[in-house]
C-alpha cells in the first residue's frame, strides 16, 4: 500500500481533468478556474463554497462549476486540491494514467471493489463521519474484500473527510461587513438631504430643532456607546480610551504640551472665554466644572483610568452638552438669511468685530485641554490681523522642549 | 493574495533624523516623490528629500503641530494646537503667521481650485484663507463639532467631526453646506479621504471598520455604498479591535491604504471590495500615510498616539518610504 502511494499520479484536478506538478499549483488553478464568482471575481475554496457565496452575496443559484467537464460538474461536491475526489473517480483516473501498462497485480479486482463500496460515502456526506471510525465507513463494502483494501480505504477516507471541514473557516470573506453598514439602524444618510440646502450654520428651525434633540436625548446614547469599549461584545475589545474623543485631543492634555504656564492663567482663561460666548452663566460655570474635572482627568493615572474614565466622561459629558450647546440654539437666526461670507455680520453670533481681549491668546493654549473648544461656540471669526500683534509676543516663548 | 513580509525590505527604509516625539501627519510633494513633509507633536515641521534620505529645512511652532500641507513645491502650511496657522516659503526659509483659529488646528489642507487654505479646528469651525497674505476669507461652522479629518479634491470638500458629522461643501461655493450627513459606522470618525476620482469618499472609524461611500445621492448610487473591519487581531480568544487612523488615496489606481492602530497597513481596492494586499507589520501604531503623487511611493508614519497603550520601551517614532509595486497597488 505504501507503495501504492509513492507511485501515485500527479496531482490533477477533479472537474477538468488537467494535471498539474504541485498540488498547489492545482488548488490556485481551481481557486481561479473553478471556484471564482463571475459577478465579484472573489476566489472561493470549493464548490459548495461557491454556491454559498453567490446565494448569500448575490443571490444568485450556481447549479455547475464554472469550467468544468459536463460530468464533472457537480457543485455539491466539496473538492479542494485532490481532497474530496470521489475514490471511484481516483480509481479511474489513476487506471487511465497507468493505462494498464502498469503491474495490473492487484489494481485490477480493487477499482470494482471501490466502485460499489464507495459512492454511498462519498460527495457531501463524509463531513458527518468522523474520520478514524473504522466500522461506519466499512459498513457497505460488500463482503469478500479482503483486509489490505480495507486499510486502504479507511486511510482516503480520513484524506478527504479532514480536508473540506478544515477548509470552512477560510472560506469567510475578505469583506465580512460588506452588508454591516446598510443594516445599521443609524442611517440618517437620508434624512440629511433634506437640509442640503440649508445654511451652514445650524440655525434655521429644522437644523435647531433637530440638534435640540440631539443635545437632550439622541446624542448622549450615542457618545455613550461610542467609548464603551465593550459594546462590541464580550469577545471583543477596542483598543482606544474610554473617551469618545480623539486619541490627539487627549494626547493634548498632557502637561507637556501645553505652553508654559502663566500665574495669570486660570483668570485669563475665565474672562477670556467669557466674551466669546454667547451663552448664559450657568453654562459658564458649568463650562469650568466641565475643565476642572477634564483636568482631572488627565491627572488620574492609567492604572484606575478605565473604570474611572467611563464614570467621569458620563459626569462630564451630562452637564456640558445641555449646558454649553443648547445657549446657542436660542441664539435664532431668520432662516431667510443665507450666510454667505459677507453677510456673516448680520448674525450676532458671528460678531468679526469683536474687540479682543489682552488674555484672549493665551486661553486655548492655556486652559485644560480637556475643554472642547468647539463647544465653546467659537463662531465668531478670529480678529483676523488684530490677533497678530500679540501673537507675536507669544512666538518668542520658549518651547516646551 | 495577501503578502506578509517580515523585515525591512529594499523597497522600504527608514528616514533619517527623525522627529523626537509623534508624528501627526506626513505629505508628499504636489508633483514630486522627491519631497516629503513631516509634522510632529515636538512642535518640528520638516522636509525631507526623500531621495537623498536627508533633511532639508525644519521650522517649528510653538506647540505641536497636527497637520501640514503644501501649496506647491516651496511653499507649506501648518497648524496645531497653537491654534496659528504658519505658511512657510521653503526657498526663503521665511514664516508667516496666516492667522489663527480660537481652538488648535486639526486639519490643513490646500484647495487648489479656489488657490486657498482650509483649516479646521476643534473650535467647531472651518476657516478659508487667502494662500498668500494673512486673510481669512471666511469661517464655516461646522455644526459645532470639533473638526477631527478633512479632505479636498477638486472642489470636493469632506469634513468628519467629533459626534460623528460629516459636512460635504463645495469649495467654489462656501455659501452653504452641500450635504450634512451622519457617519454611517458607529463609532468616532477618525479619516475621511475623498476618491481622486470625486464620486466618493473613505471613512474610518476607531472601531477598526472602514466605509466606502458615495457623495451622489441618488438611490442608486447610494446602494452601492458598503463597510467593512479590518485592522483587528484575535489574540487567544480576544478580538482587539484597533483605530484605523490613516488613509491615503493612488491617485492613479483609486485603490487606498489604511493603516491602523494594530501597525498594519493594507492596501484595498475601493470598487471591487478586495484587499490588494498587507504589509508587515510596523513597530507600533500607523499615525499617518501619504501615497506620492503618482503612487509610486508610499509614507508611512508610525507613531504610537494613545498613551495608554505605550509599552515599554516606548516604540519609535519613525517615517518609513516604502515603493509599491503595481501588483501592491492596483486592482487585479
Amino acid at each position: 500500500m505504501g507503495r501504492k502511494k509513492k507511485k501515485a499520479s500527479k496531482p490533477w484536478c477533479w472537474y477538468c481533468n488537467r494535471e498539474f506538478d504541485d498540488e498547489k499549483i492545482l488548488i490556485q488553478h481551481q481557486k481561479a478556474k473553478h471556484f471564482k464568482c463571475h459577478i465579484c471575481h472573489k476566489k472561493l475554496y470549493t464548490g459548495p463554497g461557491l454556491s454559498i457565496h453567490c446565494m448569500q452575496v448575490h443571490k444568485e443559484a450556481i447549479d455547475k462549476v464554472p469550467n468544468s467537464l459536463p460530468n464533472r460538474s457537480n457543485i455539491e461536491i466539496e473538492i479542494y486540491g485532490m481532497e474530496g475526489i470521489p475514490s471511484e473517480d481516483v480509481k479511474e483516473h489513476e487506471k487511465q494514467k497507468t493505462g494498464g501498462g502498469k503491474g495490473s497485480d492487484s489494481d485490477d479486482d480493487e477499482p470494482a471493489a471501490k466502485k460499489r463500496a464507495t459512492p454511498a460515502l462519498l460527495g457531501p456526506g463524509p463531513s458527518t463521519v468522523s474520520p478514524g471510525i473504522l466500522p461506519t465507513p466499512m459498513g457497505p463494502v460488500p463482503p469478500g474484500m479482503y483486509p489490505g483494501h480495507m486499510q486502504m480505504n479507511q486511510h482516503m477516507m480520513q484524506h478527504f473527510m479532514q480536508a473540506p471541514r478544515m477548509m470552512m473557516p477560510g472560506m469567510r470573506p475578505l469583506f465580512p461587513a460588506a452588508s454591516v453598514s446598510s443594516s445599521t439602524p443609524s442611517k440618517p444618510t437620508f434624512p440629511a438631504y433634506s437640509n442640503a440646502t440649508i445654511s451652514a450654520p445650524p440655525t434655521t428651525s429644522s437644523a435647531a430643532s433637530s440638534d435640540l434633540k440631539e443635545n437632550g436625548e439622541v446624542k448622549p446614547p450615542v457618545a455613550h456607546s461610542c467609548p464603551l469599549v465593550t459594546a462590541t461584545g464580550a469577545g471583543s475589545k477596542i483598543i482606544h480610551p474610554p473617551e469618545d474623543v480623539s486619541l490627539e485631543e487627549i494626547r493634548a492634555r498632557n502637561s507637556k504640551y501645553r505652553p508654559k504656564p502663566k500665574p495669570d492663567a486660570p483668570t485669563s482663561h475665565q474672562s477670556s472665554v467669557a466674551p466669546t460666548m454667547i451663552t448664559p452663566s450657568t453654562s459658564q460655570a458649568e463650562a469650568v466644572m466641565y475643565a476642572q474635572v477634564a483636568a482631572h482627568m488627565s491627572a488620574a493615572v492609567a492604572a484606575a483610568r478605565h473604570q474611572q474614565a467611563a464614570a467621569q466622561a458620563a459626569a462630564m459629558r451630562r452637564p456640558m452638552m445641555p449646558g454649553m450647546v443648547l445657549p446657542q440654539m436660542r441664539v435664532g437666526v431668520p432662516v431667510s438669511v443665507p450666510p454667505v461670507m459677507g453677510m456673516l455680520p448680520v448674525m450676532p453670533q458671528f460678531n468679526l468685530v469683536r474687540p479682543l481681549q489682552p488674555g484672549m491668546l493665551l486661553p486655548g493654549g492655556v486652559m485644560p485641554m480637556g475643554m472642547f473648544p468647539g463647544s465653546m461656540g467659537g463662531m465668531g471669526s478670529m480678529g483676523g490681523m488684530g490677533g497678530m500683534g500679540s501673537m507675536g509676543g507669544m512666538m518668542m516663548q520658549p518651547r516646551y522642549r | 493574495m495577501t503578502v506578509t513580509r517580515v523585515a525591512e525590505s529594499r523597497t522600504e527604509f527608514k528616514l533619517k533624523s527623525l522627529p523626537e516625539d509623534a508624528i501627526s501627519s506626513v505629505k508628499f510633494a504636489p508633483k514630486s516623490n522627491q519631497f516629503l513633509l513631516v509634522s510632529s507633536w515636538d512642535c518640528s515641521v520638516r522636509l525631507y528629500d526623500v531621495s537623498a534620505n536627508i533633511e532639508r529645512h525644519k521650522y517649528s511652532h510653538e506647540l505641536p503641530v497636527l497637520d501640514v500641507c503644501f501649496r506647491d513645491a516651496v511653499h507649506s502650511y501648518s497648524g496645531g494646537l497653537d491654534q496659528t496657522l504658519k505658511m512657510y516659503d521653503l526657498n526663503a526659509t521665511n514664516e508667516t503667521i496666516l492667522g489663527e483659529h480660537k481652538g488648535a488646528i486639526r486639519c490643513v489642507e490646500f484647495a487648489s481650485e479656489v488657490n486657498a487654505v482650509l483649516t479646521g479646528s476643534w473650535d467647531g469651525t472651518v476657516k478659508m484663507w487667502d494662500s498668500r497674505v494673512p486673510n481669512c476669507v471666511g469661517t464655516y461652522n461646522q455644526g459645532n463639532e470639533r473638526v477631527y479629518t478633512m479632505s479636498i479634491v477638486g472642489e470636493k470638500f469632506v469634513v468628519g467631526t467629533s459626534g460623528r458629522k460629516i459636512f460635504v461643501w463645495d469649495v467654489r461655493n462656501m455659501g452653504h453646506v452641500n450635504q450634512r450627513r451622519e457617519s454611517s459606522l458607529k463609532y468616532q470618525t477618525r479619516c475621511i479621504r475623498v476618491f481622486p476620482n470625486k464620486q466618493g469618499y473613505v471613512l474610518s472609524s476607531i472601531e477598526g471598520r472602514v466605509a466606502v461611500e458615495y457623495l451622489d445621492s441618488n438611490p442608486e448610487v447610494q446602494k452601492k455604498k458598503y463597510a467593512f473591519k479590518c485592522h483587528r487581531i484575535k489574540e487567544g480568544g480576544l478580538e482587539k479591535i484597533f483605530p484605523v487612523n490613516a488613509i491615503s488615496f493612488h491617485s492613479v489606481y483609486n485603490t487606498f491604504a489604511t493603516g491602523g492602530s494594530d501597525g498594519y497597513v493594507n492596501i484595498w481596492d475601493g470598487f471591487n471590495k478586495k484587499r490588494l494586499c498587507q504589509f508587515h507589520r510596523y513597530n507600533t501604531a500607523v499615525s499617518s500615510l501619504c501615497f506620492s503623487h503618482d503612487g509610486s511611493a508610499l509614507a508611512i508614519a508610525c507613531s504610537q498616539l494613545d498613551d495608554s497603550q505605550v509599552e515599554e520601551p516606548k516604540p519609535e517614532d519613525i517615517v518609513y518610504i516604502r515603493y509599491v509595486t503595481d501588483q501592491e497597488t492596483k486592482p487585479k
